[in-house]
């Protein structure tokens, strides 16, 4: 594909057509070497592999400290992200919809996780909730978690807000409907894309977070980031590469529900703006 | 809606928020345990004189514009190659640089790893041809570490700039062309002053995503080529060093503060110009 890219740049724009190249090639190729190495029958990590076999699929699936983290990270993203959607729209709609002073305020307070780096919040959340008040690291892991979300869930549920008109809500209302059910009947199916978008958002973000979490890992609970990290600095051993392709294969599955679903681009154009 | 349901809804999100960053982080930055706060003062007056610290932070600061500058300089072609393409590829090729964001970074680094590493792609290959007698040592460089930062935030860069470039008006370019500039010189006075505002949230975005990664410099830099956040890692965990790993925080907070404000500031000037 980047061929076609090239083909197509390069006759009328030789400069870009090769940085763009370039750049194709630093974002994926590493990618595609993790994978080529995952089938090697051989104990090292290695290129070319020696040989195929599937034979570190099996090793990954069946080591447990992996199991025990994949399962752990699942029910913290699902967790966190299912809290941030069920605070942060509220938060929302008070924002948009309320008469509340100071709205860019308090907009900017919950997107302020989004700004400070995450290993320095993983410090404080260490430091003053797990040491300081003896929270157990789940607790604590789902505290962090959530805040982290929450700027997500606001904004991008924002943007499907700032979309849709309230004089339809206000029509439901004029019609004898409770807030309750002019909600549920008539906001809710319009923010639907940006629930959407929210949660895959945020469920990507947990499932994948390392800086905030891994100050915040016992051996009762640990995420799978972190245990990969562990692992890769203790063993060079293709299991790794097995497990990384695994993840892989499972991300890719979400990308392409997300395609599906709201679209690619949409997803991740909300949030920087 | 009334204020007062307005504030019922903000509230529950606001004490997450509260409990699970903001009290916190200013604790922490502030008033670790068993410190005060002079200390800390202390401490990061110490860091900003001492020749090892000041080389750790310089060497955050050098990594983190050599990333910068190459994610723009390779992320802005691809941008403005895909938001001007007629290509029915460019749809795919555009899902191909935003997929990256959702996979795992620990995955995207470990590419890495079999790319530099000692019987790695590039090792193999020079020592096969017999340019080089033994593979050279690429892991755990600067260069490693920029490459893996480059890879983590090109996607970044990318959808930024796509977004500016997109919104810029086709016609103008082609306005240029009809009235006699080259192609690089419409590029250069049309498409890049009128998505510099993108360009510099992009570079902002990278830049206060590189300084304060922590996946890639663990796994790519190792202990010979700390950065803040190795740095920040250690102080915390290894040594319990509250007062430095609170000055090497607020440190790193305060650089990405610095830059967001000066992009912020330039942003404004940009738009009154």
């Amino acid at each position: 594909m980047s061929a076609v890219l090239s083909r197509t740049a390069k006759l009328r724009h030789p400069v870009a057509g090769t940085l763009a190249v370039l750049g194709y090639v630093v974002m994926i190729v590493p990618i595609l070497f993790v994978v080529a190495t995952a089938f090697t029958a051989g104990s090292t990590l290695r290129f070319p592999p020696d040989g195929l076999s599937l034979r570190w699929f099996g090793e990954a699936v069946a080591y447990s400290p992996f199991l025990e983290a994949v399962v752990s990270s699942l029910e913290l993203a699902v967790l966190a992200t299912g809290l941030a959607l069920l605070l942060g729209v509220p938060v929302t709609l008070a924002i948009h919809r309320g008469r509340l002073p100071g709205k860019d305020l308090l907009e900017g307070l919950f997107l302020s996780p989004l700004v400070v780096p995450e290993l320095v919040v993983g410090l404080a959340l260490y430091q003053q909730l797990m040491i300081g008040l003896r929270l157990d690291n789940f607790t604590t892991l789902l505290l962090g978690h959530t805040a982290l979300l929450l700027p997500y869930a606001v904004r991008v549920t924002g943007a499907s807000l700032a979309l849709a008109d309230p004089a339809l809500e206000e029509a439901a209302r004029g019609l004898g409907a409770s807030p309750l059910r002019a909600f549920v009947t008539v906001t809710l199916p319009m923010l639907r894309p940006g629930l959407i978008s929210a949660g895959l958002l945020g469920f990507v973000t947990s499932f994948n977070n390392v800086p905030l979490s891994l100050l915040l890992q016992t051996r009762d609970f640990r995420t799978l980031p972190p245990a990969m990290l562990d692992y890769v600095q203790q063993s060079y051993d293709p299991m790794v590469a097995a497990a990384s392709t695994l993840v892989l294969a499972a991300t890719v599955v979400v990308a392409v529900v997300a395609e599906r679903t709201v679209g690619f681009a949409k997803i991740f154009g909300g949030i920087n703006r | 809606m009334r204020a007062r349901s307005s504030l019922l809804l903000l509230l529950p999100g606001l004490a997450f928020l509260l409990v699970g960053f903001l009290l916190p982080a200013v604790a922490m930055l502030f008033a670790p345990p068993g410190v005060g706060f002079a200390q800390v003062l202390e401490r990061m007056a110490t860091m900003l004189t001492d020749p090892y610290d000041l080389g750790i932070i310089w060497r955050t600061v050098r990594i983190g514009l050599i990333v910068t500058a190459l994610c723009v300089v390779l992320g802005f072609p691809i941008a403005s190659l895909l938001a001007r393409s007629q290509s029915r590829w460019a749809g795919v090729l555009l899902a191909l640089a935003i997929f990256p964001l959702l996979l795992s970074n620990v995955v995207r680094t470990f590419g890495w790893l079999v790319v530099l590493g000692s019987n790695g792609v590039i090792g193999q290959v020079l020592t096969g041809l017999g340019i080089v007698e033994e593979a050279p040592q690429l892991l755990y460089t600067e260069l490693a570490i920029v490459l893996g930062l480059v890879q983590l935030f090109l996607p970044l860069a990318v959808i930024t700039c796509y977004s500016a470039v997109a919104q810029v008006d086709p016609g103008l370019d082609e306005a240029a062309r009809g009235l006699g500039a080259s192609r690089t010189r419409a590029f250069w006075t049309i498409l890049v002053p009128l998505s510099l505002p993108g360009i510099v949230v992009a570079a902002t975005l990278v830049f206060a995503g590189s300084v304060t990664a922590y996946t890639t410099p663990y796994l790519l830099g190792g202990s010979s080529q700390r950065l803040l956040s190795t740095q920040l890692f250690s102080y915390a965990s290894v040594t319990v060093d509250w007062a430095a790993a609170s000055a090497t925080a607020i440190v790193m907070t305060v650089l990405v503060f610095l830059v967001s404000g000066i992009s912020t500031l330039a942003g404004r000037k940009g738009a009154t110009a």
